[in-house]
C-alpha cells in the first residue's frame, strides 16, 4: 500500500530543534576529547592508565563487554520477535537495529583502545591461535557488524525509496542520496520477494551470531580459571545479561525519540507495556543466573570463591554490587510487575536504571576478579590491590559512549526511525480487517 | 674584671656540656649490643669432580634464629700455627654460601694427616667476630657397577688416601639421584667390611631419562672424613616415556598444532556465516536489477 502523506510527514527524518543541535554538539565535543585523550595514550603508552600487573584489564574491557551486551538488542528484539511473529515490534525494531549497529561498532573500537600497540592489530590475524577465544572474538565482531548492518539495511529499502520521492523537491541532494541507497527500489513483486526472503534469512542468521558473540565474550573470562570467572554458567549468564542491557537501552532511546519526534501516535502505551513485560522477563532470567553465579560459590565454601564473593557482598565492592543488583535489577523487576510501572515515563526511568546498572555490572565482573590473582605475587605494592580508572581512562571511555550515542543520533537524523512502508501496510491490513468484520 | 670571670664560667659550662654529651654518646654507642654469629661449615668431596665447603651463618636475635645475610667469610688453611688464606665468600639471603676449592692438592696437612680449615668472620656494626674450624682427613671412595647372575650391584671401597689403607666399619649410603631428593636403595646401613668394601644389589625397574641412572655412594658427615661422595653412571634404568602433550594437537599447543576440531568447527561456522552474508549482498544487487 502507498503510505499517506501524513504518515510520510510524521515519520520522515527531520531537522533537529535547538535541543537536538545542542545534544549533537555536546556528543561531538565529548567524542573529540576522548580522541585527544586516546592519542595522548598512544603517544605516552598505557602508563597513563591505572592498569597494572593485577588489574591488567580495566574499564576499557568492562566498557567493551557492555557494548557487546547492548548490541544483543538486535538479536533479542528484531530477530526473535520477527520469527515469533510479534506484530507489536514494528515501531521499535528500527531503533533496536540502530542501537545494535552503533554498539557493535563501538565494541570493535573499544577493544583496540585496550591494546598497548594498536598498530599490531594485524598480528591478531597473522599470528593468532585458533584455540584462543580472543581470536574467536576477532572473527565474530566484524561478522556481527556486517550482519547488524544488513539487518538494518534490508528493511530500509522501501523507506529510502519513499524518502527519495518525499525530498525530491525540497532537498534534491538528500533525495539523490536516498535514491542511490534505495537500490532502485520500486516495490515490484520480484523485489518484495527477494527482500522478504533476505530479511527472513538475516533474522535467522542473527540469532546464532548473537548467541555466539555473547558466548565468546563469556568464554574470554570463563576459560581463565579465575575466581568469579571459572564458571560453566557464564555463557547463559552473559546472554541473559545482554538481553537486559539491550532492552534497557532500547526502552531509553525509544522514549527519547518518541518525545523528541512527537511519535505518540505510533509508539503508544501498548508498546511500552509489551516492552516492559519483555524487560521484566529478561530481568527475571538474569536474576536467576545471578543467584546461580554468586550464591553457589558462597554455599560450596571454596576459599578463594568465598574471598571473592565476600569482597562483593560485604567488602570493598559491596556498595556498588548491591546498588547494581538492587537498583539495576530487583527494583526494575518489582516496578515492571505493575501496569503503572510499564507506562512511558516510569519505563524511561527503569531503562536508565537498567543501563547504568548494566554498565557497572560489567565493571564488577571484570575488576574484582583481577584483584585476586590466580598466582599471587609476593611483595607487590599496595596500590596493585586496588583499581580505579585514571582520568585518561574515564575521558576515553566516556568518549566511546558519546560516540555510540553520536552514531545513533546521526542515524536517527537521516533515517526513518519507524518503518514507513511497513506501518502503512499494517494500517491497511487493520483497515481491511475492520471492513471485513463490519 | 667581673665580665671576664663571667665569660670563663660560660666557657667552662659550654665545654663541660660538650664533653658530657660526647661521652654519653660514646657510652650509648657502646651500649648497642652486637649479636653473636654462629657459623656452620660442612666439608664435601665429590670424587673426580669438586671439593667444597657449605657454609651457613645464623644468629639468635630476640630468641629467634635469624639467617645472617651479606657477611664476608674468610676461609684459610691452618698450618704450623699460620693461616694460609684460601679465599672468601659472601653469604646469600639465607645466610648460606659455598666455597669451592680450586686445587685440593695445594691444601697442607698437619703431622697427623689432617687438614685444618678455619672459617672466620671479622665482625661488623651488628655482629661480633666469629670463627669455626673444621678438621678432616682425606678419604676416597672407589665405586663401580658389577653384574653377577643378571643382578646388578654397586660395589664400593672406602680408603684413607694419606695412609693408603682401607677404612673399616664406616657406614656408606647407596642412593640413586632423583629430581628433588636422592632415593635410597639397599639396607639402611651398609658398613664397610674388613676390605673397606660394601656390595649392594640394585632392584630392577628404576626409571631414568633415556634409561640412565646416576648412583651415589656416600660417606655422610663423618667426624673424621666429612662427606665424601662417588658417582656411578649406569644405563640400567627403565627409560622414562615423555608423556608431555605439548607437541600434540591440544588447546595449549602452538598455532601449528591446533586441534583438528577447533580448525574445522569455527572455520565451518565462520565461512558458513560469511557465505550467507555474501549471498545476501548479491541479493541486494539483484533487487537493484529487478
Amino acid at each position: 500500500m502507498k503510505p499517506s502523506n501524513k504518515l510520510i510527514k510524521d515519520l520522515a527524518p527531520r531537522k533537529f530543534g535547538k535541543a537536538g543541535v545542542i545534544w549533537t554538539w555536546t556528543l561531538v565535543i565529548i567524542s573529540v576529547l576522548g580522541i585527544i585523550a586516546y592519542i595522548d595514550q598512544v603517544i605516552k603508552g598505557q602508563v597513563v592508565t591505572n592498569m597494572n600487573d593485577y588489574a591488567l584489564w580495566g574499564i576499557y574491557i568492562s566498557n567493551f563487554v557492555f557494548f557487546v551486551a547492548t548490541s544483543f538488542v538486535g538479536t533479542v528484539t528484531v530477530a526473535v520477535l520477527r520469527l515469533t511473529k510479534n506484530a507489536w515490534r514494528t515501531p521499535i525494531v528500527r531503533i533496536a537495529e540502530i542501537i545494535s549497529l552503533a554498539c557493535i561498532i563501538m565494541a570493535g573500537i573499544t577493544i583496540m583502545i585496550d591494546m598497548g600497540r594498536p598498530d599490531r592489530l594485524l598480528y591478531l590475524f597473522i599470528h593468532g591461535r585458533m584455540q584462543s577465544p580472543i581470536i574467536w572474538d576477532v572473527i565474530i565482531i566484524p561478522t556481527y557488524i556486517v550482519i547488524s548492518l544488513l539487518l538494518l539495511y534490508f528493511p530500509l529499502l522501501p523507506d529510502l525509496a519513499i524518502l527519495k520521492k518525499h525530498f525530491n523537491k525540497t532537498k534534491p541532494k538528500l533525495s539523490k542520496w536516498y535514491g542511490k541507497l534505495s537500490f532502485n527500489w520500486t516495490g515490484s513483486i520480484a523485489q518484495k520477494a527477494i527482500q522478504s526472503k533476505s530479511i527472513q534469512i538475516i533474522a535467522i542468521l542473527t540469532i546464532p551470531a548473537g548467541f555466539m558473540l555473547q558466548t565468546i565474550d563469556a568464554w574470554l573470562f570463563s576459560t581463565l580459571f579465575r575466581v568469579g570467572w571459572d564458571s560453566t554458567n557464564m555463557g547463559a549468564y552473559f546472554i541473559s545479561g545482554a538481553s537486559v542491557a539491550g532492552i534497557g537501552a532500547l526502552v531509553t532511546v525509544v522514549y527519547v525519540i518518541q518525545r523528541a519526534y512527537k511519535l505518540e501516535d505510533y509508539i503508544t502505551d501498548y508498546h511500552y507495556d509489551k516492552l516492559g513485560k519483555l524487560l521484566a522477563l529478561t530481568c527475571l532470567i538474569y536474576l536467576y543466573f545471578n543467584v546461580n553465579e554468586y550464591l553457589l560459590p558462597q554455599l560450596t565454601s571454596k576459599k578463594e570463591e568465598i574471598t571473592h564473593t565476600n569482597v562483593l557482598f560485604t567488602g570493598e565492592y559491596a556498595p556498588l554490587f548491591w546498588l547494581v543488583t538492587i537498583g539495576g535489577l530487583i527494583i526494575p523487576i518489582l516496578l515492571l510487575l505493575f501496569k503503572k510501572g510499564r507506562k512511558p515515563l516510569p519505563m524511561f526511568v527503569i531503562g536508565i536504571m537498567v543501563v547504568v546498572g548494566s554498565w557497572w555490572k560489567r565493571y564488577l565482573i571484570v575488576t574484582p576478579t583481577l584483584l585476586h590473582p590466580f598466582l599471587p605475587i609476593q611483595g607487590v605494592p599496595e596500590s596493585w590491590r586496588h583499581y580505579f580508572p585514571s582520568m585518561h581512562e574515564w575521558v576515553i571511555t566516556i568518549g566511546t559512549l558519546a560516540m555510540a550515542l553520536l552514531i545513533i543520533t546521526v542515524l536517527v537524523r537521516y533515517l526513518p526511525v519507524i518503518p514507513i512502508q511497513r506501518t502503512a501496510d499494517e494500517q491497511e491490513e487493520l483497515r481491511l480487517n475492520k471492513n471485513t468484520e463490519s | 674584671m667581673k665580665n671576664q670571670l663571667n665569660f670563663r664560667y660560660v666557657f667552662l659550662t659550654l665545654l663541660s656540656v660538650f664533653l658530657f654529651t660526647s661521652l654519653t654518646q660514646e657510652i650509648q654507642a657502646q651500649d648497642i649490643k652486637k649479636n653473636k654469629v654462629r657459623l656452620k661449615a660442612d666439608y664435601v668431596k665429590i670424587m673426580d669432580e669438586e671439593v667444597y665447603f657449605d657454609l651457613k651463618a645464623s644468629s639468635k636475635i630476640d630468641k629467634k634464629n635469624v639467617d645472617v645475610a651479606n657477611i664476608e667469610l674468610t676461609i684459610s688453611n691452618e698450618f704450623d700455627d699460620e693461616g694460609i688464606k684460601l679465599g672468601s665468600v659472601t653469604t646469600n639471603m639465607n645466610g648460606e654460601s659455598r666455597f669451592v676449592i680450586k686445587d685440593f692438592n695445594t691444601l697442607k696437612l698437619d703431622s697427623t694427616n689432617t687438614f685444618n680449615i678455619v672459617v672466620s668472620f671479622k665482625g661488623n656494626d651488628k655482629f661480633k667476630r666469629a670463627s669455626k674450624s673444621i678438621n678432616f682427613r682425606d678419604a676416597l671412595i672407589k665405586a663401580e657397577l658389577v653384574t653377577k647372575d643378571s643382578i646388578n650391584y654397586i660395589t664400593a671401597t672406602l680408603i684413607d688416601k694419606n695412609t693408603d689403607s682401607v677404612i673399616v666399619g664406616e657406614s656408606l649410603n647407596v642412593q640413586v639421584q632423583r629430581l628433588f631428593m636422592p632415593f635410597k636403595i639397599g639396607e639402611e646401613f651398609n658398613s664397610t667390611d674388613e676390605n673397606g668394601s660394601i656390595i649392594v644389589p640394585i632392584e630392577d625397574g628404576i626409571p631414568g631419562v633415556d634409561g640412565n641412572l646416576t648412583f651415589e655412594v656416600v660417606l655422610n658427615d663423618s667426624d673424621d672424613y666429612g662427606t665424601v661422595k662417588a658417582l656411578v653412571k649406569a644405563p640400567i634404568g627403565i627409560p622414562i616415556v615423555d608423556e608431555s602433550t605439548f607437541d600434540q594437537r591440544t588447546m595449549w599447543s602452538p598455532r601449528s598444532k591446533t586441534p583438528i576440531f577447533i580448525l574445522i568447527l569455527p572455520n565451518v561456522l565462520t565461512f558458513g556465516m560469511w557465505f550467507i552474508i555474501i549471498y545476501l549482498i548479491i541479493k541486494l544487487f539483484k533487487i537493484a536489477k529487478s
